[in-house]
């Protein structure tokens, strides 16, 4: 296992300072349920860790609340504090049920929403939907403060592109009117299993028409995303079962051209087809 | 049908409470790992981390150097690199990842680890074998030197090699050209199995400690056979038996695992504690149990079968090959009960099949729930669906023709001489899960979802019986208070073997349940009774404490005689520790009185009975003869849904039946039943250890994937008894029974669903949408 010093900041500012002082040797630790392994893994992406600051006594990033049509959820908001938020499960029902499918109990009690986004794995079940919300991120550091969308933290895979000195302290999401959302994950087993792929669904329908329509495929795509070529073909269409196969089809496509054939393609490539089929069908309310 | 509860017992057939359980759930249980003692060194094992390589050059200096460090041992340092079993304490020639080049004992955890990355090894790797097919090619590297090769099929002695000749057992009834010439249907199939992880939830931990007080070497250790482990700790010292004490701790799951590693490490612990003059604790991390513990032997099998139109099953072909890995000590003993059911709990005139384990590259295997018979049953139940679609017959009409009968003869010829309810037990689960509605039903579905249905039939031979002497002793002793301890050389492995023997002689004897201890074992307090395996314990060693039970309640009913002054003409008996004349219970007396008495009139107070085997006579070289002293007999039916679109299977349903004689704690029983299913569905679905070119790709539970709780089915066991006075009270094994059917069926009602059989294990996601795994790992 990998040794490090520990500090436990009780303000943003104070954890903001640590971090600036620590010259990039620094990591943040939350939940630690992806942490801890690497460190004890000695994983090399964890190899420059010297200090491990801990955030869990910082009391102001621990909420869930409305800010006009707006939801703002602080960064360490548990999965299952998200899963058990009434405002959450009426408007953002996929965002809930993504969370629910995190590993066990003990790792939703333990594992936060801010640990989740920054951790940056592919398979991470809450952020397809949060990107569907076309979320945004809050990051503090001792410079300052800087708001992002969270498709654009993302770019290659464990790598999200936040500074060594900055803290995610929240992220936020609107809720487009008359939206309807799926989740749809696959894993090896029912609990504690990482998605072997999973798909996020928003759309809005008026008159069989679509008006909305968000696709975020996860553990499929060099970078989380919303499919928009898939989404094209269905926008401004009546939802059937032929547009949304073709529009499932079209993630499929989409990522063979963004992966290219990888040893896993044989499977993932008329799986997430059929994935983001019921994804669809589902939000789309196709039977 | 001969449901359970027709029996009268006073005290077993019953659903006692676990003697074990409140420590256990209330975390009161010591492991060994728990185990601390003062001045304790931390010990720790450098692995090589290579398939095949020789260690040219180790330098230990700078770990030596290290403050805290005690002991920095190499091959060269010790006075027997291998153990007697076969295994390495330390090597200098590494055969397979798990194999260690050096160990070490510091004051920390923290300075053990930097001991350990402080020594310098310099290897020059060799090449490996790894897959069956591999093993057998006429070029291939003979990795040890004492494989053999094959002449005319045959493992012969004297040629060049990878076949490990010990584990070789042949059988031969009847004459198998001519049963071939009288088929109207013969197949040729192939079916593979993986190596499989027991994944009990504690890893291997010993404490060893020299204590000046008594001379011995003492190892506090989480062994499922403590007497094995006494071997290793003797040999790595090289001091005689009576000087080295196991102390079996509460075990955290074995399975059949906690046997190889946990002498090895037994022995290792030892050296350093002789070498430091300190106790040594060495526990061994997940990562490490899982490269350098046993694993299920994978199969490849190659059975050809035949039949008449009408069903009748005529002749049966095969080749049994199991990759043993780097070393092995289990496979010469497991191929001996995978040889005796190679061919199913069918009535065939004429068998022919070879069975043998090949060395190579690759994590060792080893004795595993089941002992070859989970792989056996997935390959022959496959086969003989195969052989039933080939005949275009329904598979319950060709069960039904030639299912194992009373009098029938099984492969090694011989008679089932007890009462056999194989067949009925089969019709009454399969009318209780209505079967053959769901199987015809399942064959014409449309939509993704699946639904499919499998059935799987399989005896399995009671005890160790041919394999080796099954005999045990068991040590009684009468306390003046009226308690009683009992002992005997049996393990608790969390089968719940404590309180199945606390029941046992309180049934013997006439004692109530509470009044008597189980203390566990040491290996000084008493005799070993051989291994705890092969579902013996309640079934076969057990019968040595029903007879002390039976002699110590002789003894106290001569004093019960006496105090209770009954005469020659009446009768004494002793029901619930209290001693009355038969006929005039006021006439009674407390067994505390008798016992007590006993004591101050210098009477004896202690009675060890030993149980000799039945003798059974096998022909090793045509594997005839009385393999088994009985047989249970099971039947599962499972029901899964499939989703075709991802190929992901949802066992919905699992119903588990079993002959299990007399039953002696339907609770324990159930407990097992349950366990099993879980263990046999992830065999079935998902477990497997990725090796590939002799590497380990998953070392923990993160990637190696079994059930959790969510994932577990609707569970339905049924419990049948009947008469057959060969175990103790009648009883039949079940520890193994109720894992051993569960993947056969898993797999075949995949078959159901999707039209798709599975050939190879695990039917994880990939195999069942493409038919092939996609991981690296290919075949074992």
């Amino acid at each position: 296992m990998f040794r490090f010093t520990y500090e436990r900041p009780t303000t943003i500012a104070d954890a903001c300072a640590i971090l600036a002082a620590s010259s990039g040797k620094a990591k943040v630790i939350a939940g630690g349920t992806d942490l801890i392994i690497g460190l004890r893994d000695e994983d090399k992406k964890v190899a420059h860790v010297e200090k491990v600051v801990d955030i869990t006594h910082i009391a102001a990033l621990k909420y869930i609340k409305t800010d006009g049509e707006v939801i703002r959820v602080g960064a360490l908001v548990t999965h299952d504090e998200i899963f058990n938020s009434p405002i959450l499960k009426s408007s953002v029902p996929f965002f809930t049920e993504a969370t629910n499918t995190v590993g066990s109990p003990q790792i939703r009690h333990r594992g936060t929403i801010g640990g989740s986004i920054c951790n940056a794995s592919p398979a991470a079940d809450p952020v397809p939907p949060l990107i569907a919300l076309d979320a945004e991120v809050t990051l503090i550091s001792a410079k300052g403060k800087r708001i992002m969308k969270l498709a654009d933290i993302y770019d290659r895979p464990y790598k999200p592109t936040i500074g060594t000195d900055e803290l995610l302290t929240e992220v936020s999401f609107k809720v487009p009117a008359g939206a309807k959302t799926a989740f749809v994950k696959l894993g090896r087993r029912k609990a504690l299993a990482i998605a072997r792929m999973n798909v996020a669904v928003l759309a809005v329908k008026k008159a069989g028409i679509v008006e909305d329509i968000r696709i975020v495929p996860g553990s499929v795509l060099p970078k989380t995303m919303r499919v928009e070529a898939a989404e094209a073909l269905l926008i401004g269409k009546q939802a059937t079962q032929e547009t949304i196969a073709q529009a499932a089809r079209k993630v499929a496509e989409v990522m063979l051209e963004m992966s290219g054939v990888r040893w896993s393609t044989p499977y993932k490539e008329p799986v997430i087809e059929a994935l983001t089929r019921r994804a669809l069908a589902q939000a789309l309310e196709v039977e | 049908m001969p449901l359970m509860g027709k029996k009268k017992f006073n005290v077993i057939n019953q659903a006692k409470k676990r003697v074990d359980a409140a420590d256990k759930v209330t975390g009161r249980a010591k492991y060994a790992g728990d185990v601390v003692f003062q001045d304790m060194l931390i010990a720790g094992c450098l692995h090589g981390h290579r398939a095949h390589a020789k260690v040219a050059k180790i330098d230990t200096s700078k770990a030596k150097a290290l403050d805290g460090v005690h002991a920095v041992l190499t091959a060269a340092d010790i006075l027997k690199p291998q153990s007697w079993a076969d295994y390495y304490y330390i090597t200098d020639h590494v055969k397979y990842i798990g194999d260690v080049v050096a160990i070490v004992a510091a004051e920390t955890k923290e300075i053990l680890e930097d001991a350990l990355k402080a020594i310098e090894v310099e290897y020059e790797d060799m090449p490996g074998v790894f897959t069956v097919d591999e093993a057998l090619q006429a070029d291939a590297p003979q990795i040890r030197e004492k494989g053999v090769g094959l002449v005319d099929g045959i493992p012969t002695k004297g040629t060049k090699g990878n076949i490990f000749f010990e584990s070789y057992y042949a059988l031969r009834k009847g004459n198998i050209a001519e049963g071939f010439a009288q088929c109207d249907v013969v197949i040729e199939k192939e079916y593979r199995t993986q190596f499989v992880e027991h994944a009990y939830i504690e890893p291997e931990a010993v404490i060893a400690i020299s204590d000046p007080f008594d001379g011995l070497m003492t190892v506090h250790a989480s062994s499922q056979n403590p007497y094995f482990t006494r071997r290793y700790v003797a040999d790595a010292l090289g001091i005689t038996m009576n000087k080295a004490r196991i102390v079996q701790r509460t075990l955290g799951g074995s399975f059949g695992g906690k046997e190889e590693l946990v002498g090895l490490i037994a022995g290792r612990a030892a050296i350093l504690a002789k070498a430091t003059g300190r106790p040594v604790r060495l526990v061994v991390s997940r990562e490490e149990s899982m490269i350098e513990s046993p694993k299920r032997h994978p199969f490849k099998f190659n059975y050809k079968i035949g039949a008449t139109k009408a069903g009748q099953i005529l002749a049966l072909e095969g080749i049994l090959v199991d990759n043993s890995g780097a070393y092995n000590n289990q496979t010469q003993f497991l191929n001996c009960r995978a040889m005796i059911h190679s061919a199913g709990p069918y009535n065939i005139p004429n068998i022919k099949t070879d069975t043998y384990g090949v060395f190579t590259n690759n994590v060792h295997s080893g004795a595993f729930r089941g002992y070859s018979s989970p792989q056996v049953i997935f390959a022959g139940e496959q086969l003989i669906e195969e052989l039933a679609e080939a005949l275009n017959m329904d598979i319950v009409e060709l069960k039904r023709k030639n299912i194992l009968r009373y009098g029938d003869l099984t492969a090694t010829s011989q008679r089932l001489s007890q009462e056999t309810i194989f067949a009925d037990m089969m019709e009454d689960v399969i009318a209780k899960t209505d079967y053959q509605a769901k199987f015809a039903a399942n064959a014409v579905q449309t939509g993704e979802i699946r639904k499919g249905v499998g059935l799987v039939t399989c005896y399995r031979g009671a005890g160790l019986g041919a394999e080796t002497a099954d005999a045990g002793g068991s040590l009684v002793t009468a306390l003046e208070d009226g308690s009683f301890i009992i002992n005997s050389g049996i393990t608790e492995n969390g089968q719940g073997l404590k309180t199945a023997y606390t029941q046992i002689a309180a049934e013997a004897m006439g004692i109530k349940f509470e009044d008597i201890n189980l203390m566990g074992i040491d290996t000084h307090s008493v005799a070993d009774s051989g291994m705890t395996v092969a579902s013996r314990g309640t079934v076969m060693a057990a019968q040595s404490m029903k007879k002390a039970g039976a002699s110590m309640k002789k003894l106290l009913l001569e004093t019960a005689r006496m105090l209770l002054s009954a005469t020659s003409l009446e009768e004494v008996d002793m029901i619930d520790s209290v001693a009355f004349v038969i006929g005039q219970p006021e006439r009674s007396i407390s067994v505390a009185a008798i016992n007590n008495c006993r004591l101050w009139t210098g009477k004896q107070l202690s009675v060890y009975e030993w149980n000799e085997p039945k003798e059974l006579l096998m022909n090793h070289h045509t594997g005839q003869g009385n393999a088994f002293p009985t047989y249970a007999y099971g039947v599962c039916v499972a029901e899964v849904e499939v989703d075709t679109a991802t190929g992901y299977v949802d066992v919905k349903k699992v119903t588990s039946a079993h002959d299990l004689g007399t039953v002696i704690n339907p609770d324990t029983v159930k407990g097992q039943i349950y366990g099993g299913i879980a263990m046999g569905m992830g065999f079935a679905t998902t477990e497997e250890i990725e090796v590939s070119q002799g590497k380990v790709g998953n070392h923990n539970f993160d990637s190696y994937i079994f059930p959790t709780s969510m994932d577990m089915p609707e569970m339905d066991a049924i419990l049948y008894e009947c008469e057959d006075p060969e175990g103790t009270y009648g009883a039949k094994s079940v520890g193994e029974p109720a894992t051993e059917a569960v993947g056969a069926a898993i797999a075949l009602a995949i078959a159901n669903a999707t039209g798709k059989r599975i050939k190879r294990l695990p039917a994880d996601l990939e195999r069942v949408l493409l038919g092939k795994s996609l991981r690296a790992g290919g075949d074992a």
